[in-house]
Order: C-alpha cells, then sequence, then structure tokens
C-alpha cells in the first residue's frame, strides 16, 4: 500500500512489521525519528516490544546484543559518533555471530563536529563483521530494512543498513509498505539456537587464544563471503513476494555500450541518475549502483565492468593520508581483470555539501584530468583555507 | 569447519536423555565424579577454572551462583573471572552465561531482560562485573541499568583494583594502597585518592536493594542473594573479594583478609532499601586497622620509619573510624548478625 | 582436533577437563588431632568425641562413648579435679567447657534412664581375679567384663568402692549416685566377694592358682610417715584417718585453731569438715601454688579449683608455696608453727627440688597439725611382690617385674593420684590381660598429639559464658547434702555447642562453603577418614584457606610429592 511518509517513519513502520522483541536506541541527528517513530508505536500499543531508550549508543548495541544473545529479534540505530560509540559491541556482536539489523543514518563525524549527510560513520566500522547494505532512496531502505532481518537471522550475522542521513531520513517519499501478512510470510518468527537459556546453559563470548583465534576469523570472514547468495536470494524471493527488487549486490543503469560508468552508493546515485538523463546522454555513461559494501561483491562488479576503459569510483568518505575508501577497494576489486577500466577517484558531498545536478558533468570533466591511482575531493574549494593548509 | 549449532544442539540433547546415575551410597575416592554431581547445593561454577590459588573472586561468585540457583542468566564483564572460567572451549559455568566487553555488563543484562520479558520468561539475569568494571569503565551502563529499573541483580566482585591487567589502581582501590600505577615513591605514599563510595552513588538510585557483602561471611552472602533475587527489580550486590596475588599475601589469608576488612570497620557491610540503609553488620569489637594493613604487601610502605606512612596509617584509622560512626557498625553484646557471630560453624554445617 | 564452535561458544561444566590439581605443590590432609581434653584425661576419655555426640542429639550415644572408657561419670563428673578443662582450647579464648558438668549430666541421665551398659554376651572367657573395689578395681573388672571375661572381684570392706566410699565426703558424692552407679556396673555379670582382705582371707597364691590373671587395686590405705625434723605431736592425728573416721561415724575433733599439711583432695575436704564442724581457724600448708589464671596447672593444689574457690569461701586460709618448718612445743602442748617460704627449683642436675628460702619464716599458733601429705601402700598379703618400697613400680600399662600374671593400678603405683587415673589403670590392665589370653592388640598407653590453641580457627565462635553448676549457699551447706548441682537439659546443649571440637571434624560444612575450586566434596556418608569430606585433588590447587579456615584444625598442609 502506498504511503506519504518520512523516511525516518516509513523505516519505522518497516521494523515494526518485522515484529522485534526489543528495540534499543539512543538519541542522535539524524537518526532520531527513525526512533520516537517507533516509541511512538509502541506507546500507541501498534507495536509489543520492548523498547529500552538507553543512555548511550554504547548501552543501544549492548542492549540488542544481550536481547539477541537470549533469542529476540533485536533492532537499533545510530548515526556518526553514535557509530563510532558503538564500535567496540558491533565488532564484539559480529564476533559472537548474533544476527540484529541496524540502521545506519549516514551523518559525518567530527571535529568539526557536523550534523550532516556523508558516509564517514559506517565506513569507519566496515571492518567490524557487520554487513553492510547501502540504500539509495526511501523504499529501497525499506524493502532493505525486512530483508536485513532475513538475511541476518539465517546466517546468524548482524546487517546495517545505511541510509544517507537527512537526504533521506527526513524527506518526504511515497513508500509502497507492504502488509502484514507479506512480512509475515517472508520473515519467519525469530529462533536462535545458541541463546541463552537455563535448560541449555551455553557460555557465550569464551576466550579464544592463538591456537584458535585465526580460525574464527577465518570464520567470520567465510561468513561474509557466503551471505553473497543469502543477499541475492533474499532479494529476488522479496521481489517474486511484493514485485519489487531493492537491488540485489548492485545494478546498473544507463546506456548500454557506455564506456565511462561512475560507481555510487546511497542516496547520491538517484541524484547522478537523474544528472546523467537530464545533462549528460551525450556523454554516455553508466552508473553502478552499489548496495552490499559488506561483502564486497568482486565476482558482480567485475562482470559489470566488463567492456569499460573508465570507471569513476564516487566517495562519500575517505580515509586521510590514503583516499577514497570506495575507490580503494574497487581498485584492488578489479585489479584482476585482463582489460581493466582506468580508475579515477573522488569523494563529494562532505558533511552534507550540496551536490547539485551539475556534479556529473563536473566529474566526468575531472576524470579526464585524475590521474590513475589518484585521489581529490571534487567540490573543494581550496580558496577558502589558508595557503598552508591548501 | 565449525559445528552448526543444530548439532550441538542434538549432541546435547543428547547428553542430556541419558539417564542420571543415582546417588553414591557409600563413598571414596574412587566415587568423586559421581560424588560431584550429587552434591547437595547447586553448581553454577563448576571446578576446573583456572583462577589463582586462593580467588577471592572464584569463591564470592561459587556462592553468589550456588544461592541463585539454576534459572539464572549470567552476564560478565570482561575481567579475571571471565578469563579464569571460559577459555575456549571450556567453561567453567553451569547457568547460560555471556560476556561481550569490559564496560557492558549492565547493558547486556539489560538486554537479555528485555528479551526475557518480550518473551514471558521469568528467568532472573544477574550481571556481574569486577570493581574496574563497575566502579568505572562500566560505571554509566550500571547507571543506566538501574536508572531503567531493570529486574536485574548486578553482583560487583570488589577485589579494589585492576587485577587482570596486573594490578592498576582502580576508583575503589583504598587511599595509600600501592598498586602497579599508584606506586610509592619519593612523592607519593600509594594511591592519593579514596575509595569511591559506589554504595552510596547506588543508593541515589532509590533502587529496592543494594547491599555490601564479603566473602568472610557466605552464609550472609547467600542471605543477600536470595534477598536480592526475591526482588523484581534492580538490585546491587558488592562483594568484598581479597585477591592475594594483588594485594601480596598467601592464598591461604584470603577469608582472614576479608574478615579483618569487615572487622576494623574499612569495609562495612550494610544493607540498603530504596536507598536507606536498612540494616548493618555490627562489629563487636573493632579491630585497629593496623591488623589488616600489614599483613598485605600493598600497605607495605606505610609501615616503615617514615612520617609520612604514620600519617597515612592514622588516616587509614580515621576513615574506617568514620564508617564506624557513619553506619553505626558498633555492636554491643553477643549480637549474632555480628561480624563474629555471623560466620557461626555449627555441627553438622549451616541450615539456611 | 576439537572444531570451533560458530562464536566460540563452550559447553557447560566442561571445565572439568582441565586439571587444576597439577598447579598444587602443597595439599590438605584431614588429621584427627588428639583433643586436649583426652589428651590430659588420666581415665582416656575423649570428651570431644562424646560432647560431639551430644552435639548431635545423641546422649545416650554420647554416654555409650563415655562408658567404653570409664563406667563411673556420675562419679567422676563430681570427684575428678577434670585436668579436662584446665587443658581445654576453649579457655583461651573466653572460658573451658564445663566438661565435668556434662560428664555428670550423662551419667546422672544413664542412671534416671537406667541406659544399657555396651557390655553384650556372656561372660564365659578364663577367669580373672580383681583385688580391691575401690575406682581401679571396678574399672578393670567393668573394662575385663566388656572383653567377655569372668571376673571375681574381691575387697576387704563389706561394700565396694574403695575411698570413694570411705574418704569423699557425702557432700561432694552422694552415696545414692554411688550405690547406683556401682550397682549398675555389678549388674553386669561381676562376681563381687566383699570382707575378704588379702593376707587375711585371701592368699595370693591361691588366686594365682584359680585365676589366670590378678589384678592388684588395693589403694594406698597407710598413712606416710611425717615429722618436722624427726618430732611429732604427743597427739598424732593424720588426715585420712580423720576423713574416713567422720565419714563413718560423723566425728571430728575440734580444736580452736588448725594447720592441715598437704596440697590434695585431703587436705582440702578436711579442712573445710573442720571448718563446718566448728574450728574457728583452719590453715593449709601446702609446698603448691593456689589455681588461678595465672598458675602453672601443674603446680598448683591437686584439686578441683571450684572446691579450692569453695573452701576459701568457708574461710579456709591457704598458704601456699611453704612447709612446716618447727612444730612450737610448750612442753606437750602444741601452741604453733614455724612455717617457711619454698619453691621447687630445678637444680644444676636437672632434678627438682625444694628449696626452703631463709629469712621468711612466719609462725602461726595452732592448737593442732593434721598431716595429709598423701599414703602408702599396705603390702599385707603381698610383701612378696613389693618387697619394702611404699609402692609398686609398674611400667605405664600395669606390668611389675615381680610376678606376670598380677597387674596393678591405681593408687597401689604412687605414681597416679586420682580417681580417673585409677580408672585408667583398670581399663589398660584389662586390655593387657586381654592382649595376654586373646591376642588382642596392647592398649595404647600414649595419646595422639593434642592440637594446640593456635591452630584452631577461632573465629567460627561466638564468645559464649560457661554454663555455672548451681550451689548451695554457704549458709545452708550441711555435712549430708551435696553442695554443687547439675544442669538442664537445655543448659547442657548450650555447653557443649561450646564445644571447638579440637582437632576433629565436625561437619561443619565450612572447607566445602569456602573452596573456591570446588575441590571439597561433601559425602553423604562418612567418608573413609571419619569426616564428611574428601577432597578432589584432580582439581585442589593447594590454596591452603580450608585448612586455614577449619575451626577445629582438622585440615594440615602438607607438601606434595
Amino acid at each position: 500500500m502506498l504511503h506519504a511518509l518520512e523516511g525516518s517513519q516509513a523505516i519505522a513502520q518497516a521494523v515494526a512489521l518485522c515484529r522485534p522483541g526489543v528495540v534499543a536506541a539512543y538519541p542522535i541527528t539524524p537518526q532520531t525519528h527513525i526512533v520516537e517513530n517507533i516509541s511512538k508505536l509502541v506507546a500507541d500499543g501498534k507495536l509489543k516490544c520492548e523498547f529500552v531508550s538507553v543512555e548511550s549508543e554504547f548501552s543501544a548495541a549492548s542492549v540488542a546484543l544481550g536481547a539477541a544473545a537470549t533469542g529476540s529479534r533485536a533492532y537499533t540505530a545510530s548515526s556518526s559518533q553514535g557509530i563510532l560509540l558503538m564500535a567496540e559491541v558491533l565488532f564484539n556482536i559480529a564476533g559472537l555471530r548474533l544476527p540484529m539489523v541496524l540502521t545506519c543514518a549516514n551523518r559525518a563525524i567530527g571535529a568539526p563536529i557536523n550534523i550532516w549527510n556523508d558516509h564517514q560513520d559506517s565506513m569507519t566500522v566496515r571492518d567490524s563483521g557487520w554487513i553492510q547494505l547501502f540504500c539509495a532512496d526511501n523504499q529501497e531502505a525499506v524493502d532493505t530494512t525486512i530483508q536485513a532481518f532475513r538475511i541476518a537471522e539465517r546466517l546468524e550475522l548482524p546487517v546495517m543498513v545505511c541510509m544517507d542521513g537527512f537526504v533521506l531520513t527526513h524527506t518526504l517519499e511515497v513508500v509502497d509498505l507492504p502488509s502484514a501478512e507479506q512480512v509475515d510470510s517472508y520473515l519467519p518468527p525469530f529462533t536462535f539456537a545458541n541463546k541463552l537459556d537455563p535448560r541449555r546453559p551455553l557460555s557465550l563470548g569464551t576466550l579464544v587464544g592463538p591456537e584458535y583465534y585465526s580460525e574464527s576469523r577465518h570464520s567470520l570472514h567465510r561468513a561474509l563471503q557466503k551471505s553473497i547468495p543469502e543477499i541475492v536470494a533474499a532479494d529476488k524471493d522479496w521481489k517474486k513476494l511484493t514485485g519489487r527488487s531493492a537491488g540485489g549486490l548492485l545494478t546498473v543503469e544507463g546506456p548500454k555500450d557506455a564506456k565511462t560508468a561512475i560507481l555510487a552508493m546511497g542516496s547520491v546515485v538517484s541524484t547522478l541518475c537523474e544528472a546523467n538523463e537530464v545533462l549528460a546522454p551525450k556523454r554516455k555513461t553508466k552508473l553502478i549502483k552499489l548496495r552490499a559494501f559488506r561483502p564486497f561483491p568482486v565476482e558482480a562488479l567485475v562482470q559489470v565492468c566488463e567492456g569499460l576503459t573508465e570507471l569513476i569510483v564516487v566517495d562519500r568518505a575517505f580515509s586521510p593520508g590514503q583516499g577514497g575508501i570506495l575507490g580503494t577497494e574497487v581498485r584492488s576489486a578489479l585489479a584482476g581483470m585482463k582489460k581493466k577500466p582506468t580508475i579515477k577517484n573522488f569523494a563529494i558531498g562532505l558533511g552534507g555539501r550540496d551536490i547539485p545536478l551539475e556534479t556529473i558533468t563536473h566529474l566526468l570533466d575531472a576524470a579526464k584530468e585524475q590521474e590513475e591511482g589518484d585521489f581529490a575531493i571534487l567540490d573543494v574549494e581550496l580558496n577558502k583555507l589558508p595557503p598552508e593548509d591548501r | 569447519m565449525a559445528k552448526s549449532s543444530s548439532q550441538l544442539k542434538d549432541e546435547i540433547l543428547k547428553r542430556r536423555s541419558q539417564p542420571k546415575e543415582p546417588a553414591a551410597p557409600v563413598t571414596d575416592e574412587s566415587d568423586l565424579a559421581r560424588l560431584r554431581k550429587s552434591q547437595p547445593r547447586f553448581r553454577g561454577l563448576e571446578a576446573g577454572h583456572r583462577a589463582c590459588q586462593g580467588c577471592g573472586e572464584a569463591l564470592a561468585a561459587r556462592l553468589v551462583t550456588e544461592a541463585a540457583g539454576p534459572d539464572v542468566i549470567l552476564t560478565n564483564a570482561t575481567g579475571c573471572l571471565e578469563v579464569f572460567t571460559t577459555p575456549w572451549p571450556q567453561s567453567a559455568w553451569r547457568l547460560p552465561w555471556i560476556h561481550s566487553l569490559f564496560e557492558n555488563s549492565a547493558a547486556i543484562a539489560s538486554g537479555v531482560e528485555a528479551a526475557l520479558k518480550a518473551q514471558g520468561r521469568a528467568t532472573k539475569v544477574i550481571a556481574m562485573g569486577g570493581d574496574g568494571g563497575t566502579f568505572d569503565i562500566g560505571f554509566q551502563a550500571l547507571s543506566g541499568m538501574l536508572e531503567r529499573q531493570h529486574n536485574v541483580l548486578y553482583v560487583c566482585y570488589d577485589n579494589e583494583a585492576y587485577m587482570n591487567t596486573g594490578i592498576q589502581r582502580s576508583g575503589s582501590t583504598p587511599h595509600a594502597a600501592m598498586t602497579t600505577t599508584s606506586p610509592p615513591g619519593k612523592e607519593r605514599m600509594g594511591k592519593r585518592h579514596l575509595k569511591k563510595d559506589l554504595l552510596s552513588i547506588i543508593a541515589a538510585h532509590h533502587i529496592p536493594y543494594a547491599a555490601s557483602a564479603s566473602v568472610a561471611y557466605p552464609a550472609d552472602i547467600r542471605r543477600k542473594v536470595r534477598r536480592a533475587v526475591s526482588i523484581t527489580g534492580p538490585t546491587f550486590l558488592l562483594i568484598h573479594s581479597p585477591c592475594p596475588l594483588g594485594w601480596g599475601f598467601d592464598s591461604e589469608r584470603t577469608i582472614e583478609l576479608a574478615r579483618l576488612a569487615v572487622q576494623t570497620g574499612l569495609f562495612p557491610l550494610v544493607e540498603l532499601e530504596r536507598g536507606e540503609i536498612t540494616g548493618v553488620m555490627p562489629i563487636r569489637k573493632p579491630r585497629p586497622v593496623a591488623d589488616y594493613l600489614k599483613i598485605q604487601n600493598r600497605f607495605r610502605h606505610l609501615f616503615v620509619e617514615d612520617p609520612r606512612a604514620l600519617k597515612e596509617r592514622e588516616h587509614l584509622q580515621a576513615l574506617a573510624d568514620h564508617n564506624i560512626d557513619q553506619y553505626g557498625l558498633a555492636g554491643e553484646g553477643a549480637d549474632p548478625l555480628d561480624a563474629d557471630g555471623a560466620d557461626t560453624v555449627r555441627r553438622g554445617g549451616l541450615v539456611d | 582436533m576439537k572444531l570451533l564452535t560458530r562464536g566460540a561458544f563452550a559447553l557447560p561444566g566442561t571445565s572439568l577437563d582441565f586439571k587444576t590439581g597439577t598447579w598444587r605443590n602443597q595439599m590438605p590432609v584431614h588429621k584427627h588431632w588428639g583433643a586436649p581434653c583426652h589428651y590430659v584425661c588420666p581415665a582416656g576419655e575423649d570428651a570431644q568425641a562424646y560432647i560431639g555426640k551430644l552435639q548431635e542429639g545423641h546422649p545416650q550415644a554420647a554416654w555409650e562413648v563415655l562408658v567404653a572408657v570409664n563406667p563411673m561419670p556420675a562419679t567422676t563428673g563430681r570427684v575428678c579435679p577434670h585436668p579436662c578443662e584446665q587443658a581445654c582450647n576453649r579457655g583461651k579464648m573466653d572460658e573451658p567447657i564445663a566438661i565435668h558438668l556434662i560428664e555428670r549430666y550423662l551419667g546422672d541421665e544413664a542412671i534416671k534412664n537406667n541406659w544399657a551398659y555396651p557390655v553384650e554376651g556372656k561372660a564365659k572367657g578364663e577367669p580373672i581375679a580383681v583385688v580391691g573395689a575401690g575406682p581401679a578395681g571396678i574399672s578393670a573388672a567393668y573394662h575385663l567384663r566388656r572383653r567377655g571375661y569372668r571376673v571375681t572381684m574381691f575387697d576387704a570392706l563389706p561394700e565396694a568402692g574403695g575411698l570413694l566410699r570411705s574418704a569423699i565426703p557425702i557432700t561432694r558424692l552422694p552415696r545414692e549416685v554411688l550405690d547406683a552407679e556401682l550397682a549398675r556396673i555389678l549388674a553386669l555379670g561381676i562376681e563381687f566377694k566383699p570382707r575378704q582382705a588379702l593376707g587375711r582371707d585371701l592368699r595370693l597364691d591361691d588366686l594365682l592358682a584359680d585365676y589366670q590373671f590378678v589384678f592388684l587395686g588395693v589403694g594406698a590405705g597407710k598413712s606416710r610417715h611425717w615429722s618436722v625434723d624427726g618430732a611429732v605431736p604427743s597427739e598424732m592425728h593424720e588426715g585420712l584417718g580423720l576423713l574416713k573416721e567422720w565419714i563413718a561415724v560423723g566425728k571430728v575433733p575440734i580444736p580452736k585453731s588448725v594447720v592441715i599439711h598437704g596440697g590434695g583432695n585431703t587436705a582440702v575436704d578436711l579442712a573445710r569438715v573442720m571448718k563446718r564442724a566448728g574450728t574457728a581457724e583452719v590453715h593449709v600448708i601446702t609446698a603448691s601454688g593456689l589455681p588461678g589464671p595465672d598458675a602453672d596447672p601443674k603446680d598448683v593444689l591437686n584439686v578441683v579449683p571450684r572446691e579450692f574457690e569453695q573452701a576459701v569461701e568457708e574461710g579456709v586460709v591457704f598458704h601456699p608455696y611453704r612447709t612446716i618448718q618447727r612444730l612450737l612445743m610448750r612442753g606437750s602442748k602444741m601452741v604453733g608453727i614455724e612455717m617457711v617460704r619454698l619453691k621447687k627449683i630445678k637444680a644444676a642436675s636437672g632434678r627438682t627440688q625444694r628449696v626452703a628460702f631463709e629469712g621468711t619464716e612466719t609462725v602461726l599458733h595452732v592448737d593442732m597439725v593434721v598431716p595429709a601429705i598423701g599414703e602408702v601402700i599396705d603390702p599385707t598379703g603381698f610383701e612378696s611382690l613389693v618387697g619394702g618400697a611404699d609402692y609398686f613400680k609398674a611400667d605405664p600399662w600395669g606390668r611389675i617385674e615381680t610376678h606376670d600374671r598380677v597387674l596393678v593400678g591405681g593408687d597401689a603405683r604412687g605414681d597416679r593420684g586420682t580417681v580417673t587415673a585409677a580408672i585408667g589403670d583398670g581399663r589398660i590392665a584389662a586390655g593387657v590381660i586381654d592382649s595376654a589370653l586373646a591376642k588382642a592388640e596392647m592398649p595404647a598407653v600414649k595419646r595422639r598429639d593434642f592440637i594446640p590453641y593456635e591452630t584452631l580457627n577461632p573465629n567460627y565462635f561466638e564468645p559464649a559464658a560457661r554454663a555455672k553448676e548451681p550451689t548451695l549457699p554457704i549458709g545452708r551447706r550441711t555435712d549430708t547434702e551435696e553442695i554443687e548441682g547439675g544442669l538442664t537439659t537445655a543448659q547442657i546443649g548450650q555447653e557443649a555447642a561450646r564445644c571447638f571440637s579440637c582437632g576433629n571434624c565436625m561437619a561443619c560444612d565450612n572447607c566445602w562453603t569456602l573452596c573456591p575450586d570446588n575441590a571439597v566434596v561433601k559425602t553423604r556418608d562418612r567418608a573413609t577418614d571419619g569426616s564428611h569430606y574428601v577432597f578432589d585433588y584432580e582439581f585442589c590447587k593447594g590454596c591452603g584457606l580450608c585448612a586455614k579456615e577449619c575451626p577445629c584444625g582438622y585440615i594440615g598442609m602438607t607438601d606434595d610429592a
């Protein structure tokens, strides 16, 4: 059924449709509206769950961890500093192989403090062992949230659903919400074999020494890799049920014979798509929308890059002193291709910097100038910096 | 290849379905394993854990889990207890137990409790941590748990320093104690600051029940644990648990030390309900703090010819006297609940 | 190869695969020490053991433990100076257990309820003769009967009891108690032949012909020779004679003032009798010290401390560490004595000597002096065995060199001096006879080491006042009524609960409760070593906590080879 909903509101509805047992959250802009909406659903009796308003993001993740370990479907959401404060727990959740879903309303990291959108928060915890799925619009975010619970619970892995702060969370869009029956048929009730239970008193979170630690890390690595078919299947089944795909591992748009492609994640893809149609139809550019960042779908990416001569990777975060995170990973992923495209890498829209439609032409032009292996912040205005800091 | 949880579940179910052996009628050393299974008390913490000799924390944890019984889920902060009980693939616990991180035992417990509530299960949750994980790094999570009124008993095993990392001072380390980060020297006489009055902070949360206890008084621990778990809502227990290695004393003296800490007034045993004192264990004959201090290496520097040493000894005596005044610990007569009477033994064991 | 579980979870209780016992270099062991009360008891009573039974709520079983050693607890509970209480470790914390009152209680209860002595079967073994029906003879007869022998006991007097009957005032030992206890023992099947004096009615050779063994418990019936530098008063009375006379006919001389010389029960009993009879001034001069908190128990009056206190209460004046140096006479009339301070001092030779100190002489004006310095044997009828000596010289088992089928015990030995010692002698002699005739093991005369107070952990015992026996006030004390009473059942329960159970497990669960490593395992029944706990050495790390905290000192640490 179609609803005109603010992104956060839509996510709250989607979470409620998944019937979580425990939701724990701590307010941070721009995630706040999500948890506000969930607590309202709880207050109104529309969602039967334990809503725990904790004293920090650290505890939000911890409460969700405890709840998942006890066999309840657990959910939390955060942003930016909150994600960083959770970082220690996020690694722990994945290492313990506890399924749960977290919405990251992507936001920049301070200092300087900045409440607006980029991807530095989720990128910083990319090594935590979580599946990370990036959404381009609110419909995708709703569908991905529901799929995320199924993926998480089948694999005993946590899933982070990343959606751009403000751009998506605070934007009113028409969203098709599935019915409760649809979701129930898609997502069975949660059972966790290793849950904390006095009838079967397991010890969770033991000390593992050097003789087994590598194996435990390998096991987690393999679990992430093996989640690729599960992510694909979850989306395929969803499409069967609702007629909508949320983007699988990645999707490609634009002219089939284009030799140049732009790769990006999140809402910027929607902007670039529109710009591509409006401003640069003659420059024949494909757009690759990457949804699965963890696991990184190397094979699928290589496949769609066959025949390209130039690939422009758009980052919304970067690793200072190194370059774009996505760019680096794409370079690494395509390193084995026989005829690989030249890869250009730019960060744009940091800390909420506006991404106008013209960005696409700037990108395509700048790419011509950039040397292979370089990285730049496309929209940086150096004249705003003292000379010695440029 | 990792075993799937369903495989393990089958394994466990198979083990459980095997008939239990009948209790041994006659016993000798060869029947030990069988005897171990038929002990007339619940074993929450099994033998084979790797705590140091004479570990007060291991004893306290054993007593707490025994008293709380089998319908309990435990959460455990990082620390000695966590390390020595669960070096994979072994676990000394016979209760469902989870360790996550150093500072989130209370938050994990909150989540466990929320899940139990969501599932309609009545299992009791006990969160555990050392003094570092409780007084210091895990304090925020604890405060949050208490404020949100989770139905959890939080037990802090207080051995007054970061022992797992090698004896560094914590907020719970007593004044003037030597640790590796509060060493005495030309400019210092051990820890400069005071032991944090955690119980008063806990009391300020106005929770239904909070108490301090000591491994020297096991019956008192049992009573307090039972009282705490019978309450629906947040409860707190601070258990003084001497550390032979960290404090520098022979492993056989753990109980003696714990007893002296109580009898000197340095570690008062009190009970608080809704923040108000409702019970104290009186001290029949307070012992001078020197009796307690001089048998511990961590106070060795207070027993040298140095006016600063004397001053610190007097300071600690004054702190003990202050506790005795503050909590009204000076007992009179032969009160069976006083610091001497509370550990009275009887032929045939305690029936409590 | 162990397969890693997902998320590295572990199964419950699997730590049992890790044997922490390998860490140990010291190991706890159960050690049943002697309790001091047992160690010092001349009769060999293990008070700790019977108090334990009493605590368990089994008074009859407690009595059975007691009479397995001493058949006359109602009597000894009243007359023994109970060195057990002086030795009692509880005295180092507050006050000793009132063991004599517990003993007395059990003895009285047995009489009241007619509890059967643990003596089974019929006497059918070899015949044994016991000469003398005093404490030593009765004990020997009883223990021989317990072991199945046919016993015939002879005594010169018309009734059994020996000096219990002839020399102990009724105020200390009511005769109905003595009679009841003796009657119950004799009824076990001991043939008693009264009015049979050795050398008058019996010949030793006849006895040796008719009986396999002869036990001599003939006591010391003759007063020891006493003089001061060879001088004796013209009208000489000796202590035991006066006391016996008083018990038999109820009469004593009543001088204005008297000095009794001696440091034993006879001296104190006589002093009290004479004081009550009307002697204005009664003095006791003794070379020993007086009982008290700071006194060396080996160097004090050999009497029940309470008896001494009661004597002082009644007005008897004691002069400790003194001896009589001179009698002051006016013609044949005695006007006083000169006494001097003395002390037992270890000489260079290593032997103790009594040294009188010049310049400490004082004069006591008294009309009469009564020596009560002890008695020696009257060898009539067995002169051949004893030679000219004052006493028998016997080994710790009562064997003498002059005859291999004669054993002696009690006061006839000279190195005894109490009723309980005589009872101990009788029991050991019975064991020696049994070992000779039935190849039983020789009875042990050495006790296990007793446990010092420092090895206990008194923290686990609450201070609790010692029970006090009801005592007649001075004004109501007569010559016929027992001065001290017994305790009620409730009081006995409280008193028994004060016992430290020195050196023996009392199943208090402390080791089981305090082991951080779950390495103390509780047994439903007794473990092989008699305790209720087994150490699981697979896991015991040897921390020593159980040993340190064992209230009873029953656990010790030993090197683990």
